[in-house]
């Protein structure tokens, strides 16, 4: 602050100052801090509350029938006050279910059912398959790029990357979901082609497959592997290409040793990315499966926040999504021995 | 380490409609420190690649110990290329980077390793293995660019402006190294460059190159002394100008009606009675007095110290004459009027022609 201050001046110090603490709040901290304290507590509610409640209704009109055709004062006032015990039962039984007591502890992790904890699994192991799967796909198209000058640099990127990226993502998922659809594009030339009937249901079922969403997803996250990729490629010399290659080095000597060490920290950073991205994606599946293929974990988290009305184990699902994502990188990063600093470059 | 020859049979090269290397006839003997001398853009370096294999000819044959290059790829020639910005892998160690061509051809680690240690002692870098480009110093990142071109024993060696990166000292330093290392080695040296105190200082022969021509292909004493164009008169060394029209010719020997006048020199080209010409004389062939043939009558009008040499500006009839002359006494306190002269032999006479400085 001290420096920033000689640097700047305190007014517009205090401005940048305040921008980057409102940036860690509202980017960072309130989020997440909301989202972790919704996934920290629960409400106590007895699931037969409401039955208890209904019950005694029952009682209060049976009592109240008992009690028109009772003529003893006495036998009456003991209706009565049978009546207005129950009356105040109810009363607290629904003030407990319409506002219940609020429990904290960490039950809403432990909580989750087997079938819940093998889609969270499966989701992962598919986000990593989708991310090495972009990874085989954009290494060749990065290298291309990257190493293309001028205007054909230019072609290549627009027609290539930015064309398709320029339309919506949810349109473009929608496309593949046209493509691949029973009776859709690929179906369609198969049965043009005499290879199958559709009016015979002969298509094949390719979005009953989870290789359907794999295909869409790799679509939709490909630019986020490949930027990275083009960015760190674009520093390499490529004197070292020749270098390797006057030396005697097969082409795949040259990627392995001298073009693949380069780009690491590109290619760790775009695998975080489609991997974080993958894990996350919530129309991808969505829209391709239709529910026939399988849920994915974020499929989940959505059923509990809108369908089970589950705001707190939705968001005991989203934290330990993002936990498990965050140390996985981790993780990654490790294995592949690429610091924080290398990707910052 | 054997050298190879290596020749150029009519070779050009064009990209597009431009003309990068006009047809060339090249012999450079094995075991030579052969340099190409030129301005930048005047295509050395693309002639330095298409030897090294980068670039195909577009016509004519590059040959290599008497091979036929046609079709073969940089990996495949006896030859190894040093970069211009040395090209070393950063993420590699010294000995790795070294070891690199070996590793390319399967070499078994613990023997490419132990290779790179006995390269690494040529160039005066043992113990230097382990650590990674960035931490040595341009020389020594120099050094292991050699190191790991000659790794794979190459025939011939390629240099393309190694030394442009250094600063002076070490530049000056890095000639004698490398004349000592191709000495050793014995392997013929091929040397780019545009700095002509390299290419003089190390090479047992000199190619000048403009324009995607050779100019004259000669050991460094006659370059110098026997320039035979105006481009390399003018390119190697320093050299004082004259525009002036033929009054006289016989046999070797022309008459030039220069502005400082009538001046006598040996005749370097074809001229022709009555035409213009071109007179070079070097500016430490001038002589104080009147010694030589040709006399002119100047104004000293700056006098710049350089040291061992005192450089004379002088004016005669609206030119500038440059004379440098050896320090001492005698140039203390030097008259406003001074007689200059020079010889016939000194003075050299050329037919109109492209300079190198415009």
């Amino acid at each position: 602050m001290g420096s920033l201050a000689r640097a700047y001046g305190r007014p517009l110090a205090s401005v940048i100052a305040g921008i980057a603490v409102a940036w860690v709040l509202v980017l960072i901290l309130v989020p997440l801090g909301a989202m972790v304290e919704q996934s920290l507590w629960w409400r106590e509610s007895k699931g037969d509350i409401s039955l208890t409640i209904d019950r005694l209704y029952n009682d209060i009109s049976l009592i109240e029938l008992d009690r028109e055709a009772e003529t003893d004062p006495a036998k009456k006032a003991a209706f009565d006050q049978s009546l207005a015990d129950k009356q105040a039962e109810i009363a607290t039984l629904e003030a407990q279910e319409t506002n219940p007591p609020k429990t904290y502890g960490l039950a809403n992790f432990t909580r989750m059912s087997g079938l819940h904890f093998y889609i969270f699994v499966r989701t992962i192991f598919y986000a990593l398959l989708v991310t090495a799967l972009a990874l085989v796909v954009c290494y060749p198209v990065a290298y291309v790029v990257a190493l293309a000058s001028g205007p054909r640099k230019a072609v290549i990127l627009m027609v290539a990357l930015i064309v398709p990226y320029a339309i919506n993502e949810l349109l473009r998922v929608y496309a593949w979901l046209m493509i691949l659809d029973y009776r859709g594009v690929i179906n369609g030339v198969l049965q043009w082609m005499g290879f199958i009937d559709l009016d015979a249901r002969e298509w094949i079922p390719f979005l009953e497959n989870p290789s359907a969403v794999f295909l869409a997803m790799i679509y939709t996250y490909v630019l986020f592997m490949v930027f990275p990729m083009v960015n760190t490629l674009e520093t390499l010399d490529r004197n070292q290409i020749e270098a390797a290659r006057d030396l005697g080095a097969s082409t795949f000597r040259i990627h392995r040793r001298v073009i693949i060490p380069h780009a690491k920290p590109g290619i760790a950073v775009g695998c975080i990315m489609t991997f974080m991205l993958s894990a996350g994606s919530y129309s991808v599946p969505a829209i391709m499966t239709r529910g026939q293929g399988g849920d994915w974990f974020s499929q989940l988290v959505y059923r509990q926040f809108y369908e089970s009305n589950n705001w707190n184990m939705g968001s005991a699902y989203a934290v330990s999504l993002l936990v498990v994502c965050t140390a996985f990188i981790l993780l990654m990063m490790r294995l592949f021995g690429v610091g924080l600093r290398d990707i910052a470059k | 380490m054997r050298g190879k020859d290596v020749r150029l049979d009519q070779v050009s090269i064009r990209f597009g409609d431009s003309t990068a290397v006009q047809p060339t006839d090249l012999a450079i003997h094995a075991g030579e420190f052969f340099s190409i001398l030129g301005p930048s853009g005047c295509g050395k370096t693309t002639l330095l690649r298409t030897i090294s294999g980068f670039i195909e000819p577009t016509a004519g044959r590059v040959l290599i110990g008497g091979e036929d290059m046609a079709g073969k790829g940089p990996n495949e020639r006896p030859t190894a290329l040093i970069f211009q910005n040395l090209a070393l892998f950063p993420l590699m160690s010294v000995a790795e980077n070294v070891a690199f061509g070996l590793e390319a051809r399967g070499m078994r680690k613990a023997e490419r390793l132990k290779r790179a240690q006995e390269l690494l002692e040529l160039v005066a870098l043992s113990g230097y293995g382990d650590k990674k480009p960035a931490d040595l110093s341009g020389g020594q990142r120099q050094r292991v660019a050699i190191a790991r071109a000659l790794a794979v024993e190459p025939a011939v060696l390629l240099l393309d402006e190694p030394l442009s990166a250094l600063d002076l000292k070490l530049r000056q330093h890095m000639r004698s190294e490398l004349r000592a290392i191709q000495k050793r080695v014995g392997i013929t040296f091929i040397y780019i460059t545009h700095d002509q105190g390299e290419a003089l200082a190390m090479s047992d022969r000199v190619a000048v190159m403009s324009r995607g021509k050779l100019e004259q292909v000669a050991d460094a004493d006659t370059l110098y002394a026997e320039p035979a164009t105006p481009f390399v008169a003018t390119f190697v060394g320093e050299q004082n100008v004259l525009r002036g029209t033929v009054a006289g010719l016989a046999d070797t020997v022309a008459m030039v009606d220069t502005p400082i006048g009538r001046i006598e020199g040996r005749v370097k080209g074809p001229i022709r009675l009555g035409e213009e010409a071109l007179l070079m004389v070097r500016p430490e062939r001038i002589g104080l007095g009147s010694g030589g043939t040709n006399t002119v009558a100047a104004r000293l009008a700056a006098r710049n110290l350089e040291g061992p040499s005192v450089h004379l500006h002088c004016a005669a009839a609206g030119q500038t004459l440059i004379v440098t002359v050896p320090n001492g006494p005698s140039v203390r306190d030097l008259p406003e009027e001074l007689t200059l002269s020079f010889g016939i032999d000194d003075a050299l006479v050329y037919p109109v022609g492209a300079l190198a400085h415009g």
